[in-house]
């Protein structure tokens, strides 16, 4: 019986404003991403999970849930969660991040109160030119 | 999978305080927390499921054994601690432990002089010495390392400074390892409860309001900052538990959040700014000041 | 209460622990005890006189200690909980305290009890003061049984500490009309040990009053709902 810290910990913070599994979710990718964790790799147990990160066992189930739908990982019945072998898995997590940057981004545009054309307007102008460029300067 | 406890219509009524018909479970291996204000009731439903409190009706059925008949037998896997439960003054902590250790035979000496390091606890001390903080550690140890099948905690971290808080919670999560053990443990922190428990059970006046999954309990609600002229009638709109306004800034919180929820508001004319989650103490103080309408 | 399964390792376990809690007070009790048999033994007037106000103060407070340091002080220091967390019945608990009580009751009370009978019998002192010593002792033991369900009932430290002192203030009213009886007055400054009915039945109302209160009070505190 081994009380030292396992490997299994996660970083999680409880007064960062991203609900917990989210967090969860998001350093499991990263740690996907960055190789870490290779494809095939078995993941820690849920419940060594929740013990050695300080969370609920439901956050953690919660947090595979969403990782097994975004292709993340694979979990088969009675044996346990593995990182996916799929190849596309890097370009699925690419689509999955900028997916999360264009909904923040609309968000954000939300808040300033643009428009959908001011929003596509800004865009345009973006993908136009570099950032240094801004329609305020008129300097030619 | 076997249930830690079961209670059905349990109601105790004292006098100043009934505790009425609650009808409240749950599966083995679970974290529930408890979230109400003082006098809610949750000491009671605790003191009843440990069987130092005796039910005036209802079933109380613990560890798969009706309580009180079988208490000797529950109470052998049931770890106890309260606020306001004191260890013998005269005696040390290695008394203590030892007398445990007597009673107990699952008791792992191992893991109790692990827990005396981490807790940062002298065993040659007597009880009448201890402050707060390490009286209610003491207590934890005594309970934890005998490792029960289901832990009643009543206020595990109150009062404790934040060192303390975190070898508590530490000790905690460690029992979340095992399947087969459970927690129920009522908390005025309640970002403990709202990190640690998979079940929260929201009691206010002696009633159960709810008692649901942490994560869709968390996702329901939901803070809202508008702008508009018009404001929710909250007797039409049950989904609003509290309306805020300043000038044209209205501050909506949401007891049932949904898209189609947002589509409505708008509908009415309000230009939705921010939708935020609320943490569970928010969601908690909303819900009293509502009237106890979870 | 149907259980008869009784938890005699846990019993045993709580018995013992207050036994240790108890050593020091039982410590000082057999000391003054033994004080006051010297004073009773010496035979003169002042130092008789002392000698038995002595004992039955000693005799009071190794009734009080018990009753106090073991039931009162768990209630008042919330040790109660604790115990009732461990695995025990009520009935268990109930029997522990009563046990635990009874003997650090009855270990210096017989003592001294034997210690006086010895003192009377074997000291140039009357031998008949036998039967009024034995009705002052067997008063003892029902203020004792008195006290003791009052405290297993009553959590006001005011009625447990009226219930104690009051039964055993009133061993003086009894003394004196015990001194009344002519078998006592007759008898007591002679070498003649008589009981007669009234000391006798006197005797047994005392035995069988104090085991009834025990009882019937020990049934009542099991049905008690809630422990605290």
């Amino acid at each position: 019986m081994q009380y030292a810290q396992s490997n299994a910990e996660l970083f999680l913070s409880a007064s960062d404003s991203t609900p917990m599994y989210q967090q969860i979710v998001d350093q499991i990718t990263a740690k996907v991403r960055a190789g870490d964790w290779l494809p095939g790799q078995p993941l820690p147990s849920i419940r060594e999970l929740a013990a050695a990160s300080r969370v609920s066992v439901i956050t953690v189930k919660r947090a595979y849930t969403e990782l097994g739908q975004a292709g993340v990982i694979v979990t088969r019945h009675g044996m346990g969660s593995f990182v996916a072998e799929s190849p596309e898995l890097s370009i699925q997590l690419l689509q999955a991040e900028f997916r999360q940057h264009l909904d923040a981004m609309l968000g954000s545009a939300r808040r300033l109160g643009l428009s959908a054309r001011e929003i596509r307007q800004r865009v345009d102008e973006r993908l136009a030119g570099p950032p240094s460029e801004s329609t305020e300067d008129s300097t030619p | 999978m076997s249930t830690a406890f079961s209670l059905a219509g349990v109601t105790r009524r004292y006098e100043n305080f009934a505790l009425q018909n609650i009808d409240l479970s749950m599966p083995e291996g679970q974290v529930m927390g408890l979230v109400g204000v003082n006098g809610a009731g949750k000491t009671t439903l605790l003191r009843i499921l440990s069987g130092l409190a005796l039910a005036d009706s209802g079933t109380v059925e613990v560890l798969g054994r009706a309580m009180p008949a079988e208490q000797v037998a529950v109470k052998q896997e049931l770890g106890f601690a309260t606020e306001d439960m004191r260890l013998f003054k005269t005696r040390t902590l290695r008394w203590h432990m030892d007398f445990v250790r007597a009673i107990y035979p699952d008791w792992d000496e191992a893991y109790a002089a692990h827990l005396l390091r981490r807790f940062n606890l002298r065993a040659e001390q007597k009880l009448a010495g201890f402050s707060h903080g390490q009286r209610v550690k003491a207590l934890l140890l005594l309970n934890f390392a005998r490792r029960p099948r289901l832990l009643l905690l009543d206020e595990p971290t109150t009062g404790l400074d934040p060192v303390a808080r975190d070898e508590v919670l530490e000790a905690l999560a460690d029992v979340l390892r095992d399947e087969a053990r459970s927690v129920v443990f009522s908390s005025h922190n309640t970002r403990d409860i709202e990190q640690m428990a998979d079940t929260i059970s929201f009691l206010h006046d002696g009633r159960l309001l709810a008692s649901r999954d942490k994560e869709d309990f968390l996702d329901d609600w939901r803070r809202l900052v508008c702008q508009g002229a018009w404001t929710p009638e909250p007797a039409d709109w049950p989904e609003v538990a509290a309306v805020r306004r300043n000038g044209s800034i209205v501050e909506l919180k949401l007891r049932r959040f949904s898209e189609e929820l947002l589509q409505r508001l708008r509908g009415q004319g309000l230009e939705i700014r921010s939708a935020e989650p609320m943490s569970l103490e928010e969601i908690f103080v909303t819900t009293v000041r509502a009237g106890g309408a979870a | 209460m149907n259980a008869l399964r009784l938890n005699l390792p846990m019993i045993r376990l709580l018995v013992a622990k207050d036994w240790q809690l108890f050593q020091t007070q039982l410590a000082a009790c057999v000391l003054g005890g033994i004080v006051a048999l010297c004073l009773i033994g010496l035979a003169t007037g002042w130092s008789f006189y002392l000698g038995s106000l002595l004992m039955i103060i000693v005799l009071v407070c190794a009734a009080c200690f018990s009753i106090s340091s073991s039931l009162l002080a768990e209630r008042k220091e919330h040790t109660l909980a604790f115990v009732m967390s461990l695995p025990v019945t009520p009935l268990d608990y109930y029997l522990a305290k009563l046990a635990g009580n009874l003997i650090t009751f009855l270990v210096p009370y017989l003592l001294l009890l034997g210690g006086t009978i010895a003192v009377i019998l074997l000291t140039p002192l009357p031998d008949g003061l036998l039967p009024l010593s034995l009705v002052v002792f067997g008063h003892i033991v029902l203020a004792y049984a008195l006290s003791l369900s009052v405290a297993m009932a009553v959590e006001s430290e005011g009625w447990n500490v009226f219930a104690m002192i009051g039964s055993m203030l009133l061993v003086n009213p009894l003394i004196m009309a015990m001194g009344q009886l002519p078998v006592i007055s007759e008898n007591v400054k002679t070498d003649n040990i008589v009981f007669g009915p009234v000391l006798a039945s006197v005797l047994i109302v005392q035995l069988l009053a104090s085991i009834a209160i025990v009882v019937i009070s020990g049934w009542m505190h099991c049905r008690k709902k809630s422990f605290y």
